[in-house]
C-alpha cells in the first residue's frame, strides 16, 4: 500500500517533529535574515520565534519543510518590514561589536568591507534593502523574492536594480 | 571599487554573509515548543479548518475539481468526487452486484498488485461477499470527527469532516487504515477509531461487512459514539463510491453484537446517517488553503446554512484587523448547497478568510471554515 503523505518520512511529521526539524536547520539563519534587516537581533529572534510559533499551528496546512520555510521567510520578512516601518527613522540600534574572532589582517579588512556595505545598506529605502538582503543574503531567486514580500518579480527587478545603483554610488564614495 | 557585476555580486554576498555571522542566537526551542502548545488557536479564530483544504495539499491534482458542484445537493456524496478527473479507481462497487455469496470470490489480492483480475479462490467464508479489487491507484474520502463550534451549543456536539488520502491496493481497506492508523491533517480531528485493526471489508449485494481484529476500546457519549459509528460507514461508503445504497456490518473476529463505544448496538448493519446529521456545515472548497491569490479573490464553497445565508470576513494576518466582510447566499437553504463570492480591493499581504455562520441565538461565529491567503 503506498500512501501519497508517505513518499517522503517528512510530510507524516506531525507538528511537533516538524517544529524540531525546521528549526534545527534554518533557526539560525532566519535569525541572521532578521537580523540583516533590522540590525536588531533581539527583535528578530522574538520575530522568528513568533514565526516558529505560528507555523507549529499551521503545521496540518503546510506538512512540507519546504512550505514551511518559505512559511517562516515571509512571516519574518514581513515582520521585519512593519516592524521596520514603524520603527522612527533614528536607528538607534548601532551594529554589534565584532565578537571574539581572530584578529588577522584578512578578517580585519573583511570587517571594515563589511561595514562599508552595512552602512551604504542603510542608506536604502526599505523596500530595495530587504530585496538585496533576499537576494544576497538569502540566495532567493526573484520569483521567491516576489513572493515572499508579495510583489511582483518586475518590481522586484526594479528595486535591485536601483539599489544597486545607489549602493555603488555609496561604496565607491566611501573607498 | 571595480565596477563589474560579478564583484559587486561577490562583495555583497559576502559582506551579508560576514555580517549575518555575527548574529548567534541562543536556542529557542524549548521556549517555542512551549509557546507553541500554550496557544492552541482560539476557537473563534479557527475552530476547524474543512477537509477539503487539507485534501488539496497532497491530492488537487488528482481530485481536479470537487466534482460536489456538479452532482447533486448531497456533499457527501463521494462517489462521484472521488470519480472525478485523474483518478484511476476502479472501485469495488464494480464487483457485480450479482455475485452472490456463494460463487468463487475474488481473493484478497496483495494490496500493492495493480492487477485488475482477482484471481479465483473458493477459501473465503461464503456468508461474507467479495473483498474489494485493488486497483494501482485511488483517492478516498477519510473521515474524522471534530468539535463542532457554535454560539447555541450546550453540550458537546461533534461532526464529521473529511480529508482526502491517495491509496493504492483496496479503496475500503486503505481508507480504513488511515482512519484507524493515521492521524488526521488537522489537529482538530481526530479518530474515534484510532487503534482498532481491521481484518477484512467484503461485500455482497448491499450489504458491506467490515470484519476488525480488534474493535476500538474507547467508550462515548451515545450522541457522539453514533457520529463515530457513522464515520466508519461514511468512510466506507465513500471509498466504495456508494453513498448511502449500503449498510455495514460491523464485526468483530467474525462475530456479531459488540457494542461499539460502548453505546452502538451492531447486531444490525449500520444505515447511514443524514448528511444534515453528522455533517459539518461549511466547506470552503476554493481557494485553498495557503494559497497564493490574485485580487479580486473568487471563493466558492458548500454549505448548509439558516436560511441560506452565511457570512466571511478577511482577517489580516499582521495586525488581525478585519479588511473586509460581507454576506454571501448559498442556492438553498437548509440543505448543502453551493456558494460564491468574490472580495475585491484586496492589498498584497497574508490574510485569513473565515466563512461562518452567524449563530440565529447570539450572532456568534459558528461553524467557521478558514483559509490563510496570500494576495500579490
Amino acid at each position: 500500500m503506498v500512501y501519497e503523505e508517505c513518499v517522503t518520512d517528512e510530510s507524516s511529521w506531525d507538528a511537533d517533529e516538524a517544529l524540531t526539524a525546521v528549526y534545527t536547520a534554518h533557526y539560525t539563519s532566519l535569525v541572521r535574515l532578521g537580523s540583516l534587516l533590522l540590525r536588531d537581533t533581539g527583535t528578530a529572534e522574538e520575530i522568528v520565534q513568533d514565526a516558529f510559533v505560528a507555523m507549529h499551528g499551521r503545521w496540518h496546512r503546510l506538512r512540507d519543510p519546504h512550505k514551511a520555510l518559505a512559511y517562516l521567510r515571509t512571516a519574518v520578512v514581513n515582520r521585519c518590514r512593519s516592524r521596520q516601518r514603524h520603527l522612527v527613522v533614528v536607528d538607534k540600534h548601532t551594529p554589534r561589536t565584532l565578537p571574539d574572532e581572530p584578529s588577522a589582517e584578512q578578517a580585519v579588512l573583511r570587517t571594515a568591507e563589511t561595514d562599508r556595505v552595512i552602512e551604504a545598506m542603510r542608506t536604502l529605502p526599505e523596500k530595495q534593502r530587504t530585496v538585496m538582503v533576499l537576494r544576497y543574503y538569502g540566495d532567493l531567486s526573484e520569483a521567491e523574492i516576489a513572493d515572499t514580500m508579495g510583489i511582483s518579480r518586475g518590481s522586484v527587478k526594479s528595486h535591485a536594480a536601483r539599489a544597486t545603483k545607489s549602493l555603488r554610488q555609496v561604496l565607491e564614495q566611501s573607498v | 571599487m571595480n565596477d563589474n557585476d560579478d564583484s559587486f555580486d561577490e562583495l555583497m554576498r559576502r559582506a551579508l554573509r560576514d555580517e549575518a555571522g555575527r548574529v548567534e542566537p541562543s536556542d529557542a526551542l524549548p521556549e517555542i515548543r512551549a509557546r507553541a502548545h500554550a496557544q492552541r488557536r482560539p476557537a473563534s479564530r479557527r475552530p476547524w479548518l474543512l477537509t477539503a483544504g487539507v485534501a488539496a495539499l497532497g491530492t488537487a491534482a488528482a481530485i481536479g475539481a470537487f466534482a460536489v458542484f456538479t452532482g447533486g445537493d448531497n456533499t457527501a456524496n463521494d462517489g462521484d468526487a472521488v470519480a472525478g478527473p485523474g483518478t484511476t479507481t476502479s472501485a469495488a462497487s464494480e464487483v457485480p452486484p450479482s455475485q452472490t455469496p456463494s460463487k468463487a470470490t475474488p481473493s484478497p489480492v496483495p494490496s500493492q498488485g495493480p492487477t485488475m483480475a482477482p484471481t479465483v479462490k473458493a477459501t473465503q467464508p461464503t456468508d461474507r461477499g467479495a473483498p474489494e479489487q485493488s486497483v494501482p491507484s485511488a483517492v478516498v474520502p477519510v473521515y474524522w470527527l471534530g468539535a463542532n463550534v457554535g454560539g447555541a451549543q450546550t453540550k458537546k456536539e461533534v461532526r464529521l469532516y473529511r480529508t482526502w488520502t491517495k491509496v493504492s491496493g483496496k479503496p475500503a481497506v486503505e481508507a480504513l487504515r488511515v482512519m484507524t492508523q493515521k492521524r488526521p491533517g488537522d489537529p482538530d480531528y481526530y479518530s474515534a477509531w484510532s487503534g482498532a485493526q481491521v481484518n477484512s471489508v467484503t461485500r455482497a449485494d448491499d450489504l458491506v461487512t467490515v470484519d476488525f481484529k480488534q474493535l476500538p476500546q474507547t467508550r462515548l457519549d451515545s450522541d457522539v459514539a453514533n457520529v463515530a459509528a457513522q464515520q466508519l460507514v461514511y468512510t466506507i461508503q465513500g471509498a466504495m463510491k456508494d453513498a448511502g445504497g449500503t449498510r455495514v456490518q460491523v464485526t468483530e473476529q467474525g462475530h456479531t453484537g459488540s457494542k461499539l463505544f460502548g453505546q452502538v448496538d451492531t447486531s444490525q448493519p449500520l444505515d447511514r446517517a443524514q448528511a444534515a446529521d453528522v455533517q459539518a456545515f461549511i466547506w470552503v472548497t476554493a481557494p485553498d488553503d495557503d494559497a497564493v491569490v490574485s485580487s479580486p479573490l473568487k471563493v466558492t464553497g458548500v454549505a448548509s446554512v439558516f436560511e441560506a445565508q452565511l457570512n466571511w470576513r478577511i482577517v489580516s494576518e499582521k495586525t488581525r484587523a478585519v479588511l473586509a466582510k460581507g454576506t454571501a447566499n448559498t442556492s438553498e437553504a437548509y440543505k448543502f448547497a453551493p456558494f460564491a463570492f468574490s472580495v475585491t480591493k484586496l492589498p498584497p499581504g497574508t490574510y485569513t478568510l473565515e466563512v461562518f455562520e452567524a449563530s440565529a441565538v447570539d450572532g456568534s461565529m459558528t461553524s467557521t471554515d478558514s483559509k490563510l491567503l496570500t494576495v500579490k
